[in-house]
């Protein structure tokens, strides 16, 4: 399985450095879009089935916060995994991403724990995406 | 200037320069690096409970590799890429910076970051910096200053400094 990923953030630098974990994490990708805002991020979804949202919070036009809204009150959506990558701190605002499904990283990550969040969202296990580790026979010639 | 306050913008940099750009900042700094010029600066507005801007002055020697540590080898060699990164690395200091000093209910909207080739344009003669950090990277420096704009009343009612 590989993964469809949607990654909206206003800073093409951080879309770029968020694509680059995406690839450095050894995660199978398929199709990784981008968008500037909520508003293109939606446009994007009408056009293309993912299986990840990736998502900022402080954007123009529309933030991060009114695109999960809508995403949670569209019955074709309401179950997309989302992981919030931001800056922000407020545990106010933290805390109703939560409430709306949406795991939270905070800016500045580590390259592992986006991939560990992905597996953890998605369900998926390590052995799932690097086979299953050969386990040593324990009846061998010593 | 409270020295809770620099310590949170001191810790908030030093996090962002080493998880974000895997640069590693030092606090003693070198002859060579005291000696750098400070080539370029960026700067991120931000209102909330209190108004401000955080500006960070770096060294030009240093923006290929941190630019190429966040975005590639290839990348890191364009300049306009270069002060890309160095706006982003702000956006991510100033972010994390405030909710430290102004506590975790706080909401806060940050601009967009704005470079400045000229470290002047950005500094306020009737605003002294609330915080300022100094630091070496590789062969060259960086410093970070937290300016509050208006009545610093307002800030020290809400961090309690």
């Amino acid at each position: 399985m590989a993964f469809n990923v949607l990654v909206v953030d206003d800073s093409a630098v951080m879309r770029q450095m968020v694509v680059r974990t995406l690839k450095m994490s050894g995660l199978p990708l398929g199709t990784v879009l981008e968008a500037a805002n909520g508003e293109e991020g939606l446009f994007a979804l009408q056009e293309h089935w993912v299986d990840l949202l990736l998502l900022d919070i402080n954007m123009p036009v529309m933030n991060g916060e009114e695109m999960l809204r809508r995403l949670r009150a569209a019955p074709e959506t309401e179950n997309l995994p989302v992981i919030v990558v931001s800056t922000e701190g407020s545990e106010t605002r933290l805390a109703a991403l939560h409430e709306l499904g949406a795991a939270i990283v905070r800016k500045p990550f580590a390259p592992e724990t986006l991939r560990d969040t992905i597996l953890r969202i998605t369900g998926v296990n390590d052995a799932e995406y690097y086979g299953a580790v050969p386990v040593a026979s324990d009846d061998g010639d010593f | 200037m409270p020295s809770t306050m620099v310590q949170s913008l001191s810790r908030a940099t030093t996090a962002t320069f080493e998880e974000l750009a895997l640069l590693f900042p030092e606090h003693q700094l070198t002859d060579e690096q005291t000696a750098a010029p400070l080539g370029l600066a960026v700067s991120v507005d931000f209102r909330g409970p209190f108004n401000g801007r955080l500006v960070l002055e770096v060294s030009t020697s240093i923006l290929p590799l941190a630019a190429s540590n966040m975005l590639g080898e290839h990348e890191g060699k364009q300049p306009q890429l270069q002060r890309d990164a160095l706006g982003e690395l702000a956006n991510v200091i100033c972010g994390n910076v405030l909710p430290v000093i102004a506590g975790q209910e706080a909401v806060f909207h940050l601009s967009a970051p704005k470079v400045h080739e000229d470290a002047t344009a950005v500094s306020r003669e009737h605003d002294a910096a609330q915080a300022c950090t100094e630091f070496g990277v590789e062969d060259g420096r960086a410093r970070v200053a937290l300016f509050v704009f208006g009545d610093a009343e307002a800030m020290l009612a809400v961090t309690g400094a």
